[in-house]
């Protein structure tokens, strides 16, 4: 686990990166991001959904980036008054070939519910992915405080 | 060396001449005691179109109207000069083409040491601008005062109240004499009174060209109302501000209104008890007003967690207050239910009408295990009876 | 533990791969060992239930109902249960229960209704 104080590309106040590589870096993301999102003062409901889909989208690093690593960058975010969570997740796995596809509800990939990409996007107030076949996936989800 | 207080005129006639020539705006006429015109000048042949050689010789009742000379207004006029000295009107005269004009007409007497009258001194004036003025003035001031339900008043650049109406009366309590010459914060709360409001409201009118404000004000009887007010500056040609025009009304029963209509709304928003617990175990959660993606995320948080605090087993959502049903509110309810579902509640829609059945079906809306009702009353039954169905055992109740 | 014919099992923490399915393994050889006619998976100790956990959980209500015992899912909290929605993890078939003493008259009430010859098309 190493943290850091900014990150540029991210625009964040204070950030935690967690390398995912096996199932405790899983739990890893989710008591990391938990801690955040209690610091930015989240409600209940609005830090379980983005644990939740922190979870989902680690797992997808696990099972399909390539060597099943990638990273969890973990931190605050602030615009304005708000405060609130940010995370983005990075891998150099083999992208995804169709994003549409994949953000369509009920896609599948593997088996099983897919990418569950369309899950996450409905769990967080802002998601956005960049993905390209052979160039790795990037997505960044936000939550905010109510 | 010159000496300015003896003053010699050479050439007296010439310089009568041209005095009087100089005279453009006036017209100085020397009448005979019949009444003749003696005299004529440049500013007379401007104000009445005749020249000298016309209107010499001529009676001075040339110029009254058709309608004097039947009264023989302008003898009348040359009598009561010679009784009194001195006599001013003002009325309609006539020019050369027939055209009217509004003259203020000063008839003097001329004696002689016998104190005999031996003619007339007629100043004449237009003043058809000048009447146009005022005229329009006291239309503005009737159109003002026949204003009840509006305060329209004018104060000075002091903040002295200047005029009053009817409508200012009826607002304040305040009778004109009470009010004209005093300062207008008079009106204003204690706080705005110390505050300078007033120099703040007229330094934005001066810069705007008016200004609109809401504020307390204060009756006669020294309660409140709620003014809304407008207030315009009043210029001079020059442009300068000469006063203030104000016109106010009493907005408090719309600002009362207006915060109830807040307020309700607030409490329709308010979630932290939308839920009614009917019976033990029953649950009633009442939607009123639309349902977006935000407030259907919040009313579903505030049911689950009375569903764990109260360990209800049925919930019946309530949707008599949901204007229409559309695919997006369907999927928010079936959501919800579903949630409510997998902490083991059971769910009912009450409060279908007929075009919302109608609408639901058409738009191929399945309800799938969600029952539904038309009525609360008959949600509340099969409630009931999930529940015994429950508490009782193996009476195989299909729910 | 057993409860009479029933089964109870207690999920803490967070599940990892590796967990969940040696609970898979656990829960169906018990049920197979006791005879249990119903089994109760207690989840209120889980404060995150990803897509992951979701399906083991439908998975194992499938495989335990293939050995003819009934099972009941309780103790879902509220943001769980919401978040499950969201996710949109389709677990219809799973019967469903506030709590343990609930998700026991539940089993009860499936038995008796198994017995009298009812059909459950409802899992409530």
């Amino acid at each position: 686990m190493i943290t850091t104080t900014e990150d540029p590309a991210t625009d964040l106040l204070a950030a935690t990166i967690v390398v995912i590589g096996g199932e405790a870096d899983l739990l890893r993301v989710r008591s990391t991001v938990r801690a955040y999102a209690g610091q930015a003062g989240l409600g209940l409901t609005a830090t379980t959904r983005v644990v939740t889909a922190c979870s989902e989208l680690a797992r997808n690093i696990l099972r399909y980036a390539t060597g099943g690593q990638g990273v969890a960058t973990i931190g605050e975010a602030a615009a304005g008054h708000s405060r609130g969570v940010q995370v983005v997740f990075t891998d150099g796995g083999p992208g995804i070939a169709d994003l549409d596809l994949a953000l369509r509800s009920g896609f599948s990939t593997a088996g099983g519910l897919g990418l569950g990409l369309p899950g996450s996007r409905r769990l967080v107030d802002e998601f956005a992915i960049d993905s390209a076949p052979e160039g790795g996936t990037r997505v960044a989800i936000c939550q905010w405080r109510r | 060396m010159a000496d300015d207080t003896v003053v010699i005129t050479e050439d007296l006639d010439s310089y009568y001449l041209q005095m009087m020539d100089s005279i453009t705006d006036y017209a100085v006429i020397r009448l005979d005691s019949a009444g003749t015109v003696r005299s004529w000048h440049a500013g007379a042949q401007r104000l009445t179109q005749y020249t000298a050689t016309e209107i010499i010789g001529r009676p001075v009742a040339l110029f009254s109207t058709m309608a004097d000379v039947a009264t023989g207004l302008a003898e009348a006029n040359l009598r009561a000069a010679a009784l009194s000295g001195r006599q001013e009107t003002e009325g309609w005269r006539l020019r050369k083409d027939g055209t009217q004009f509004w003259a203020s007409v000063v008839l003097t007497a001329v004696r002689n040491r016998a104190e005999q009258v031996v003619g007339f001194g007629m100043v004449v004036r237009d003043l058809t601008a000048l009447r146009e003025q005022s005229l329009t003035l006291r239309g503005l001031e009737q159109l003002v005062n026949s204003i009840a339900d509006f305060e329209v008043i004018r104060f000075d650049c002091d903040g002295l109240v200047r005029s009053w109406n009817p409508g200012a009366q009826k607002l304040t309590g305040y009778a004109s004499e009470e009010v004209i010459g005093h300062h207008i914060s008079m009106f204003y709360t204690e706080d705005d009174a110390r505050s300078d409001l007033l120099d703040r409201e007229m330094a934005s009118a001066d810069r705007d060209g008016s200004v609109e404000a809401e504020g307390w004000r204060i009756r006669k009887d020294g309660t409140r109302f709620w003014a809304n007010i407008v207030l315009s500056p009043i210029r001079d040609d020059h442009h300068n501000v000469v006063g203030y025009v104000k016109v106010a009304r009493d907005l408090t029963e719309r600002r009362e209104q207006d915060q109830l209509v807040q307020q309700q709304r607030d409490e329709i928003l308010e979630l932290s008890t939308p839920v009614i617990q009917v019976w033990d175990k029953v649950l009633i959660l009442p939607l009123i007003g639309t349902l977006n993606s935000a407030r259907a995320a919040r009313l579903t948080e505030s049911l689950l967690q009375r569903i764990a605090a109260d360990q209800a087993e049925v919930v019946i959502l309530d949707i008599s207050g949901v204007p229409g049903i559309d695919s997006g509110v369907a999927q928010h309810l079936l959501e919800t239910a579903e949630a409510a579902r997998l902490m083991g509640t059971a769910s009912i829609l009450s409060g279908v009408r007929p075009d919302t059945a109608q609408s639901m079906v058409h738009l191929g809306i399945e309800l799938g295990d969600l029952h539904s009702r038309a009525s609360l009353k008959d949600a509340l039954q099969l409630a009931l009876r999930l529940v015994e169905a429950r508490s009782g055992s193996g009476d195989g109740v299909r729910a | 533990m057993r409860m009479g014919h029933d089964l109870l099992v207690t999920l803490q923490g967070d599940l990892d791969d590796v967990r969940v399915e040696s609970v898979e393994r656990l829960v169906t050889s018990e049920v197979a060992r006791t005879h249990a006619r119903g089994a109760l998976i207690d989840v209120s100790g889980l404060d995150v239930v990803d897509s992951f956990v979701a399906q083991i959980l439908v998975r194992l209500v499938r495989m335990v109902g293939l050995l003819g015992t009934d099972m009941a899912i309780v103790g879902i909290r509220p943001a769980v249960a919401i978040t499950l929605v969201e996710l949109g993890v389709n677990m219809q078939d799973v019967t469903t229960a506030l709590d343990a003493q609930q998700g026991m008259a539940r089993l009860r009430r499936m038995r008796a209704d198994s017995t009298a010859g009812i059909d459950h098309d409802h899992h409530y």
